[in-house]
């Protein structure tokens, strides 16, 4: 179970806003106790994909370093990464499986005319051939 | 010794340690310490043919090694090494 701050989220849904029609994507950060995650604090990443953006994203390396650095100053780790499907459901499409990490929560938000409209977090398997849905809480306004 | 920064999920295979110090003039032999040191985080970072895996980005302070000369590239004593996951995705 994954649990999302007040601050991390208005970030992300402003993030993934902002980008629409493209695909936005960022990192989540904070701890993780007896089995439940909290994401603090999210960062909005550049998104490094060269060629359309409205269906691949791909995390700038930099962004990832300029994050690592400043969880570890914080006490606190990467928890996973976020990314929005313009005009798509919140789902966990094979391109996504086959280019994310096993341990990592991945939060895909669906953004619909510009407008944020679902979320949901999958994990995947260490060989990359599976996701399972993890629970994931948002501030609901 | 440089620093090797190790990404949440391989942490696993270094014992729990976020950092690891190895010595080494290059990426390659300092990857080759750090492998010496934690043999299970090799079948991660490294394919069949002893190859580093796509989507494993290897920084030195702020600088790709593709872009440097890959694992040839020079470190001193003060330098950080990343270990960064490559995430990318679409729909
Ligand atoms: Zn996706």
């Amino acid at each position: 179970m994954i649990e999302i701050s007040p601050e991390a989220w208005d970030l992300m849904v402003d993030h993934a806003q902002k980008s629409y029609p493209n695909e936005c994507c960022g990192i989540l950060i904070g701890d993780e106790q007896a089995g439940l995650r909290r994401a603090t604090l999210a960062v909005a990443c550049r998104n490094a994909y060269e060629g359309e953006q409205k269906d691949r994203f791909l995390i700038d390396p930099r962004d990832q370093i300029s994050a690592e650095r400043q969880s570890r100053e914080l006490g606190l780790g990467v928890l996973g990464f976020f990314h929005s499907h313009p005009d798509e459901g919140a789902y966990f499409s094979q391109t996504d499986l086959k280019n994310h990490w096993p341990f990592y929560s991945n939060v895909v938000m669906s953004v619909r005319g510009g407008i944020f409209a679902d979320a949901k977090c999958f994990r995947v398997d260490v060989d990359q051939t599976a996701s399972e849905e993890e629970d994931l809480s948002w501030p609901k306004s | 010794m440089a620093k090797i920064l190790i990404p949440t999920p391989l942490r696993q295979f270094t014992g729990g340690a976020d950092t690891v110090t190895a010595s080494g003039a290059t990426v390659g032999e300092l990857m080759g310490a750090l492998l010496a040191a934690h043999p299970d985080l090799k079948k991660n970072l490294y394919n069949d043919e002893g190859k580093l895996r796509s989507f494993v980005n290897i920084y030195v302070n702020d600088e790709d090694i593709r872009y440097l000369s890959k694992e040839e590239s020079a470190v001193a004593d003060s330098d950080t090494v990343s270990i960064i996951p490559s995430i990318a995705g679409g729909r």
